[in-house]
């Protein structure tokens, strides 16, 4: 069993990293990469020589390619040697204006810079700088020499893996001023409790206890899926759809160097966020915080994107559960009868009719009837705002749970257990409800963990019908804007959870009917 | 058994003997049976089925009829903003009791009832072809994938991969590639669409490979294309039916769902899709523009989904008594 479990997991990464490749290479190789410049304005006010610099600079942000300019690299060697007066000295002047001449192969700069890159697997490229007859420049007609270097899947794949887990250390942060680096056990002013709090990591509390759920959180491991570029501006994915979305909440808190003293302001700072500045400390928060540790988030009211759509989703296929079982057991009870004619009628409503159709339906429905909340945003009680989606993402999975039990139960009749239990005069109602659907049950059970775990996707549909901010639309989204860093995140995320839900699903099964054994070596397996 | 008081009769009173026949020997008698004509019996059997055949036909030779004399274009009225979004009284006022606008004007002053009739045509012509590709390919591969063992240790690691890859994905990276017109969209709810029937279609094949007939058959030398065609593809009708019963308004939800998201047909191909998608933004001020698109995609998957499930049971040879 053990053997198997582990030639199991194996496949399945193995399986998870092909796909990742392959939906790579769908996203990088196969798109058209120009459509990114079809709505952007920057693009279309630039021209030649800098629009084709400036095509370059967002294939890089993108995760197309990377690229090196001559100018860049003239910088930082002249840096080097010069230090910060470095742009004053002629030498530079010379060697950052020798593309711009026609003798520009000429130059030891460009030579040493043809060198360098050329032989790294780098592809030149030279822009002639382009004039007037009168000889002065175009605009944006400035010549340019880079280097280009296309990343291939299998460089790519591995760059990806490389940064996939980060934990954080006490040497994390590149600031020759900070000398005084620990990770340490100390009393947490904010909870009251204790907490682990670093100096020299990224964050200041890595792992400590607050008032939301789950109650004990951590910054030291990051989960690095992938970085957004267009929608989420530079944000890495895990922490968009586990940041709190709503309104701000303010409450009496205190800065870090008002501690100890009676003075108190009302600020939605989650002072657990604290991260360092890179930057500049300003005056203001040089007064309020004792170290470099000054950038934060706020707290707000409402759950994060991820746990709306999965207290959705797990409601929902709670009451699916709830509601299509015993109706499935019912309609097959009450075969032919008008129970399970109306079923069916319900039945085929749902599998027929497209979701985007119903859904609408009940959204009109339940607005004009029960006056409930239509928009996510706009209702004024938060919680009559889940109802209406809730509802409606049970709907087709009770509709599904009970086509299937109901289908399972009537296959089941005519076996031979059931003839013995009628023969040892067993009650019909046993039979049915202890017998036929413990038996009919085995084929819904290997499905569960894939519904549960299906809610951390959100529900595409029913999530923009109702504006909820979830996860649902996170893909199409990023598909619609090209965010390629999340179209890759949200594969690995998808991919991940389908392959677990598989998994948990066998040994589930297993568990449920012994009969049922999931390596085939020992015997006795069906 | 004898009995007394009968006369005894010789031999050749009893018998007489008759040529062998060699010929009339290998026949069997059994009354004449054919497999679809008795499905169609008991399928006729249910007056519902009629009714339901009736109406697609006249759904279907509306949709495939109407547009050849009364073409729709979506940006006739497109100057004109006193058009944009009447209702059907509104409309019937402005321009004058016709047919044509009969359920009310959308965002451009289009007619909703012409783009119902030509969204219906594309969306059954889409349902039509792509079953038809799907159901094909699915089949045929997969009856090989169950068959043989060596197929399924490559189609499984195949199938693993490409399941995994999300579906939306594909399709979108595609429209890019192909574009979004019919054809190109036909190919991406195919190219790997067909997947799924093979891989649900393998375990039927299984299923039935290893049934003592199939073994014999397989004894006897039968190569395996005709084990396939004969012994295995026959006991499979009633679910290739459910199948095809499950997978024609399918794809009709799924040029909605498509639509919806973004990545559907090209603005120029009149959809059910398209129009649900731009009638959902303001469904509940100008309900006339989303409902009818809706009743339609709606009508016309129902009365698949019937018809193909009612076809499938009586494809069952079990309810032919």
């Amino acid at each position: 069993m053990r053997k198997y479990m582990l030639k199991r997991i194996l496949f399945s990464v193995f399986s998870l990293l092909v796909v990742v490749m392959v939906v790579m290479v769908l996203v990088y190789s196969l798109i058209q990469r120009n459509v990114i410049f079809q709505t952007d304005d920057t693009w279309n006010k630039k021209s030649n020589n800098d629009r084709i610099i400036y095509e370059y600079t967002q294939y890089q942000k993108y995760g197309y390619l990377t690229w090196v300019d001559y100018t860049t690299f003239v910088k930082n060697k002249y840096e080097a040697a010069y230090g910060a007066s470095y742009s004053t000295e002629k030498a530079y002047t010379d060697a950052k204006n020798a593309v711009q001449k026609a003798d520009w192969a000429e130059s030891e700069d460009v030579k040493e810079f043809i060198d360098k890159y050329g032989n790294s697997g780098y592809k030149l490229r030279y822009l002639e700088p382009m004039k007037y007859k009168s000889g002065k420049t175009k605009p944006g007609g400035n010549g340019y020499l880079i280097a280009i270097q296309e990343k291939n899947v299998v460089y790519r794949l591995w760059d990806y893996l490389k940064n996939f887990i980060t934990a954080e250390n006490k040497n994390m942060v590149t600031d020759p001023e900070l000398t005084d680096r620990y990770v340490r056990f100390e009393k947490d002013p904010y909870s009251g409790l204790f907490a682990i709090v670093g100096s020299g990591t990224q964050h200041k509390y890595l792992l400590y206890f607050d008032g939301r759920f789950p109650f004990i959180h951590q910054n030291w491991l990051h989960l690095n899926l992938g970085t957004s570029y267009t929608t989420y501006r530079g944000q890495e994915i895990t922490a968009v759809i586990n940041a709190p979305t709503g309104e701000l909440k303010s409450s009496r808190q205190q800065y870090p160097n008002m501690l100890g003293t009676d003075e108190y302001v009302d600020t939605a700072i989650d002072f657990h966020s604290l991260s360092y500045n890179t930057g500049i400390v300003s005056d203001v928060e040089k007064q309020q915080f004792p170290d470099k540790y000054t950038v934060y988030t706020y707290k707000r009211s409402g759950l994060s994107m991820i746990e709306n759509s999965f207290v959705i989703g797990l409601i929902a296929t709670g009451i699916a559960y709830a509601l299509g079982l015993p109706l499935g057991m019912l309609n097959a009870r009450r075969k032919d009868k008008l129970a399970d004619k109306l079923g069916n009628i319900y039945i085929i409503f749902i599998m027929s009719v497209p979701s985007l159709a119903y859904i609408f339906m009940f959204a009109a429905l339940g607005t004009t009837l029960f006056h409930l909340p239509y928009k996510f945003a706009n209702a004024e009680v938060k919680v009559l705002a889940y109802i209406l989606p809730t509802i409606s993402l049970a709907l087709p999975s009770i509709g599904s749970l009970m086509k299937w039990m109901r289908r399972y139960m009537i296959d089941q009749m005519n076996s031979d257990y059931v003839k013995f239990a009628r023969a040892e005069g067993l009650s019909e109602k046993e039979i049915y409800n202890v017998h036929i659907s413990k038996n009919a049950f085995i084929y819904l059970v290997h499905g569960i963990p894939a519904n549960i775990l299906g809610c951390l996707t959100g529900a595409i549909i029913t999530e923009t019908a109702y504006s909820v901010p979830g996860v649902g639309r996170l893909l199409t989204r990023a598909i619609n804007t090209h965010d390629n860093g999340v179209i890759v995140a949200c594969t690995v995320f998808y991919t991940s959870l389908s392959i677990i839900s598989l998994i948990l699903g066998d040994l589930l099964l297993a568990k449920y009917d012994p009969r049922i054994s999931l390596s085939s070596e020992k015997g006795g397996g069906r | 058994m004898s009995k007394k008081n009968t006369t005894p009769q010789t031999e050749a009173e009893l018998f007489r003997f008759i040529d062998r026949d060699d010929i009339a020997s290998e026949k069997i008698t059994a009354p004449r049976y054919s497999y679809w004509k008795s499905v169609f019996r008991v399928f006729f059997r249910k007056k519902i089925n009629i009714f339901m055949i009736a109406l697609f036909v006249f759904i279907f030779l509306v949709a495939f009829i109407m547009p050849i004399f009364w073409p729709y274009n979506p940006m006739e009225n497109v100057t004109n903003g006193n058009t944009y979004n009447l209702s059907p009284s509104a409309a019937m006022k402005y321009f004058g009791p016709n047919i044509k606008w009969i359920l009310g004007t959308g965002t451009l002053g289009n007619s909703i009832f012409y783009g119902c009739i030509s969204g219906a045509r594309t969306s059954l012509l889409l349902a039509v072809i792509c079953a038809a590709i799907n159901m094909t390919v699915g089949i045929l591969v997969g009856a090989l994938w169950g068959y043989s063992k060596k197929v399924d240790a490559v189609m499984i690691v195949v199938y693993n991969i490409i399941a995994n890859v999300p579906y939306i994905l594909l399709i979108t990276v595609l429209v890019y590639i192909i574009g979004s017109g019919f054809w190109p969209f036909v190919f991406a709810l195919t190219v790997t669409g067909w997947l799924g029937i093979a891989y649900f279609f393998r375990t039927q094949v299984m299923i039935i490979r290893d049934r003592e007939y199939s073994l014999a058959s397989r004894c006897l030398g039968t190569p395996v294309a005709r084990v396939i065609s004969k012994n295995i593809l026959p006991f499979q009708t009633s679910v290739i039916v459910t199948l095809l019963a499950t997978e024609l308004p399918h794809y009709i939800s799924m040029e909605v769902f498509l639509s919806f998201i973004g990545v559907g047909l090209s603005a120029s191909i009149p959809s059910l899709g398209r129009m649900i998608q731009q009638g959902q933004t303001a469904f509940l001020t100008y309900p006339w523009a989303f409902w009818p698109p809706v009743v339609i995609a709606s009508a016309i998957t129902i009365i698949l989904y019937l018809l193909g499930q009612n076809l499938a049971d009586a494809s069952d040879p079990r309810t032919h008594m």
